[in-house]
């Protein structure tokens, strides 16, 4: 099946369910634990797990097979996600830069989606906004070279801070990505 | 001395400016028309600068039921849209602003709108 790729943090489910309904998009929730996973599951919502650089190894194990994303912002997790091979890495760079293009390479040939969550930005004083804004196109122009995906998702813990497909597909072709890769990026298939 | 008065020529139809008219939504809060176009303009003019702005052009046309129908210049809808993501309180409601339509009449959007 083909799904909008739209990230959100674990969060109350009866608002997220409207919004997502009204949307027509389900939605991605990253878990931690696999209580989440089921709640998750159980409302047709799509759950995927959320890894940072303190993971363990046996951990990793523990969900071998599952959706995994990896929350970036360090080289450390850049790395990881590259080891383990995820299906999403979450904001790679932050107010500093992280990304490159030999990791932009490494993530197209493992498959990655590069994400980039809106919220943060949100959350951002404008200074700060600049600084995350610039690094971004950067970002946007490794991927764009190397052909991996890059997604704009919610990311966000509140419900009403989702976004249409439509905003966030805008807002990738404002960071510069081409909208035939944004598109195609944005509809992906899960088992 | 005599003032004569000069006629303004005025540009003619097919030479203005394009403009692209957008349809939005509001959800979750009830709020009007003055409320809304402060936090809109607040919010864009804070992403995009004095200039960014001017270049968008963008203008409430009209505002009514929760709807909201902004123009903008041809080819910069997609600047307009992205940068209504970061709409997201007017006066310490939280909102969101869901593109509709875009269309280059008001009248398909009005149909579409039903009003």
């Amino acid at each position: 099946m083909i799904f909008m790729v739209d990230l959100v943090y674990t969060q109350p489910l009866k608002e997220l369910l409207q919004i997502a309904v009204y949307f027509r998009e389900p939605t991605i929730v990253l878990v931690n634990n696999e209580k989440d996973e089921k709640v998750a599951k159980l409302n047709t919502l799509i759950p995927c797990y959320l890894f940072t650089e303190k993971t363990t190894d046996s951990e990793l194990n523990k969900f071998r097979g599952k959706l995994k994303a990896v929350l970036g912002g360090s080289i450390k997790a850049n790395e990881l996600a590259v080891k383990i091979k995820a299906d999403f890495l979450i904001s790679p760079s932050n107010t500093k830069q992280f990304f490159d293009l030999a990791l932009a390479k490494k993530l197209a040939e493992n498959n990655t989606t590069v994400v980039f969550m809106f919220e943060e930005l949100m959350k951002l004083n404008s200074f700060e906004r600049h600084l995350y804004w610039k690094n971004y196109l950067e970002v946007v122009n490794y991927c764009k070279l190397k052909k991996t995906k890059f997604v704009v998702a919610s990311g966000s813990k509140d419900a009403l801070h989702v976004r249409p497909k439509i905003v966030r597909l805008c807002l990738a072709q404002m960071l510069g990505y081409p909208k035939e890769l944004a598109n195609s990026s944005i509809e992906q298939g899960f088992k | 001395m005599k003032i004569v008065k000069v006629k303004k020529s005025t540009i003619p139809l097919s030479k203005r400016e394009r403009k692209r008219y957008i349809l939005f939504e509001i959800l979750n809060a009830q709020v009007n028309e003055k409320d809304f176009y402060f936090g809109f303009w607040i919010e864009l003019l804070s992403f995009f600068g004095s200039k960014g702005l001017a270049e968008i052009n963008p203008k409430i046309v009209l505002f009514k039921e929760n709807k909201v129908i902004i123009k903008c210049k041809r080819g910069k809808e997609m600047e307009l849209i992205g940068g209504t993501a970061l709409v997201d309180k007017i006066r310490n409601k939280k909102i969101i602003l869901n593109p509709l339509l875009t269309s280059g009449t008001i009248r398909t959007l009005k149909e579409f709108a039903k009003i």
